[in-house]
């Protein structure tokens, strides 16, 4: 009876072929569009975040007590050996870098600017956060005397340099006196991360330490998981291990980009509750035409003998497969289509310039996660289901016999 | 006594179509039938021939009263049995558009011996039979809507029989057809009654069609103005 019930729907649907294409189109348009605007934004906030994590606060970043609210550099990490060691050998942490900071002045023959003066490893920055993938112009070295400097793409603009031109980079030391050192840019960076674009010049750590005169301790210690599910557990351990440390999650340094996570959530509520009601309201309208049409027809199966629960298997049976397709092709194209800006990014300048201003990339690549689809689904099964409930409380009300005898 | 094949017992029905309107589509009905009968309701239009055969079909309920088929009341029994009762003892044709139209007269045919889940090879095995019957062979692959109205009705009878029911119920299944049509599935109704031995109770208001049976009721106003045995 089964095989009876769903040839009777899918002839019924085909017999009325152009209004159940349209809806299936309704659906599987929207769907597609939807997704796409879902893995596009989502591509997008998850660049942020991870420009922001792999520039800047890693997934866990520690700072000695203190140095949030005042940084100094009487206001060190000093027990770095001993993290080391701790980071070394825990199988969670994939990497960890170590930077030394201070606000400075760098200045050439026309321009000076306010600066934030990184001492950092090239090396261990390259495995951290593949830094050397940012850089537009020059090279990822400060040579072989170590006297180059990595700046901030905007930083670049703003003081109208170029790579090889000299840099003069001041600030104060940790005897409260003013230092300063000549140095050549090797190379520029967009990190996409405003702070760093704005103001960063890395260089060698050696080199920061002569600067500052600081011969031992590190301003932040930047850390780096296998899998992000361990970051509390991470945090928990290494809090237990050096209390007086401040250690941070990167979503509590970057507080705005949690917030556009979350936010994405809220999106992927919003979207369903869209397909929800653009199929919801597509499979109402065609299913409460046809069991109008068809009351006599279902009256005829009544009498002679179909149960009520198999006429609304029928009209179940047709719900779902105007859902089902709908979604599956929407889906289909949905993912072909993410999957196509998944692999080759999609340029935003097409939408306009001026994005990096906001911490974006030019290049969105899109993010694809099976909780679109398993939302999208819920929903759309959702909406199959509520919106035959009104045709078939009707078909229930109107009398069958009435229906048989109007001939 | 002998108990009857159907026993129907001071039926009446009242309708209320409107606040304060009634109307009494039949009144205080006693009617017996014996297995095996080939039986009219005859009479004019609105004297509750369909509301009587309803009745008695389990279609709709009386006011007052009681049916019984076969020893089994069908009258004031809850709809999931009553649905099962049907299905599995009762044939209905109707005057027109009996047929699922998305099935073809094939798939129309074996549908309620598919509700009462007959096996594959007993529905084709007795699809067969049927239709070579009804005359309908060439057409077991056709949709109805490829169909004449009387080929149709031949359909819906060869339905209707195929499941092998207790009884028969045909309201005006003529109603609708020329009279050649009429007569030729008149006659096959009549073979099937006497090859199947198969209780078969029709409506009309045709002469030629009330002139076949061989018990004939006549409707007056909700009332039996005769019950005879002509034939
Ligand atoms: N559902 C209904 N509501 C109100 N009146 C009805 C209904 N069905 C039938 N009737 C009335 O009952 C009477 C008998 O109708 P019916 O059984 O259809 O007669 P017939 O089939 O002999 O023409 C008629 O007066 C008709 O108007
Ligand atoms: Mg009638």
């Amino acid at each position: 009876m089964f095989r009876t019930i769903c040839r009777i729907a899918w002839a019924s649907l085909a017999r009325r072929l152009s209004r159940s294409v349209l809806v299936v189109v309704m659906i599987s348009m929207s769907l597609w569009g939807l997704l796409l605007m879902e893995g596009i934004y989502d591509g997008m906030t998850e660049q942020m975040i991870s420009n922001a994590i792999r520039s800047d606060s890693g997934q866990l970043s520690l700072f000695a007590p203190g140095f949030r609210e005042d940084p100094g550099l009487n206001r060190l990490i000093m027990q770095d050996g001993e993290i080391t060691e701790l980071l070394a050998g825990d199988p969670r942490v994939k990497s960890f870098v170590r930077r030394l900071r201070q606000d400075g002045l760098a200045a050439t023959a026309h321009y000076s600017r306010g600066v934030m003066i990184y001492g950092v490893d090239l090396a261990t920055e390259k495995r951290q956060g593949r830094l050397d993938t940012y850089l537009t112009q020059g090279e990822y070295s400060f040579g072989e005397k170590k006297r180059g400097a990595i700046i901030g793409a905007r930083l670049a603009e703003k003081l109208k340099v170029k790579i090889g031109r000299k840099l003069i980079v001041s600030a104060q030391n940790s005897e409260q006196e003013v230092s300063a050192v000549a140095l050549t840019i090797s190379g520029i960076v967009r990190t996409n991360n405003m702070g760093l674009d704005e103001s960063a010049v890395f260089i060698d750590m050696d080199k920061a330490r002569e600067l500052f005169m600081t011969p031992a301790g590190v301003s932040q210690i930047i850390v780096i998981l296998q899998a992000e599910k361990d970051i509390p557990a991470v945090q928990n351990t290494l809090g237990q291990h050096f209390p007086t440390l401040q250690i941070l999650r990167w979503d509590e340094l970057y507080p705005a980009l949690m917030q556009g996570r979350v936010m994405m959530n809220g999106f992927n509520m919003v979207m369903s509750l869209l397909i929800f009601g653009v199929a919801g309201l597509g499979i109402f309208g065609v299913m409460l035409v046809s069991v109008l049409e068809r009351l006599r027809e279902f009256g005829i199966m009544l009498a002679i003998g179909t149960s009520f629960a198999q006429v609304r298997g029928i009209i179940f049976t047709e719900s779902f497969i105007l859902g089902f397709s709908g979604f599956v092709a929407g889906s289909l194209l949905g993912g072909a289509t993410l999957f196509y800006f998944y692999r080759h990014g999609l340029d935003l300048t097409i939408f306009g310039e001026g994005l990096e201003e906001f911490g974006m990339d030019v290049i969105t690549y899109a993010v694809i996660r099976t909780s679109y689809f398993t939302t999208a689904f819920i929903a759309v099964m959702l909406a199959t289901f509520v919106s035959v409930l009104f045709p078939l409380r009707l078909l229930k009300k109107s009398n069958p016999i009435e229906a048989i005898n109007k001939v | 006594m002998k108990q009857p094949f159907l026993d129907v017992k001071k039926i009446s029905k009242t309708f209320h179509p409107g606040r304060d309107v009634q109307v009494q589509a039949l009144v205080d009905i006693s009617l017996t039938f014996n297995r095996g009968e080939f039986v009219v309701i005859y009479g004019p239009s609105g004297s509750g021939k369909t509301t009587l055969l309803n009745i008695m079909g389990g279609l709709d309920s009386p006011t007052a009263g009681d049916v019984l088929l076969d020893g089994e009341r069908i009258t004031g029994v809850e709809e999931k049995r009553l649905s099962r009762l049907r299905r599995d003892h009762i044939g209905f044709v109707f005057q027109a558009y009996n047929l699922i139209p998305v099935l073809t007269a094939r798939e129309n045919i074996e549908y309620v011996m598919q509700l009462q889940g007959r096996s594959r090879s007993e529905c084709d095995h007795r699809t067969r039979e049927v239709a070579e019957k009804l005359a309908i062979a060439e057409l077991l692959d056709k949709l109805p809507g490829e169909m004449s109205g009387g080929q149709q009705q031949r359909v819906a009878v060869a339905r209707a029989v195929a499941s092998r029911p207790k009884l028969i119920l045909a309201d005006e299944p003529t109603a609708n057809l020329d009279s050649k049509s009429a007569e030729g599935l008149m006659d096959m109704m009549q073979a099937l009654n006497e090859d199947e031995g198969i209780t078969i109770i029709f409506s009309s208001h045709d002469p030629l069609v009330i002139g076949k049976a061989k018990h004939s009721i006549l409707l007056k106003d909700g009332q039996v103005a005769a019950d005879e045995f002509p034939g």
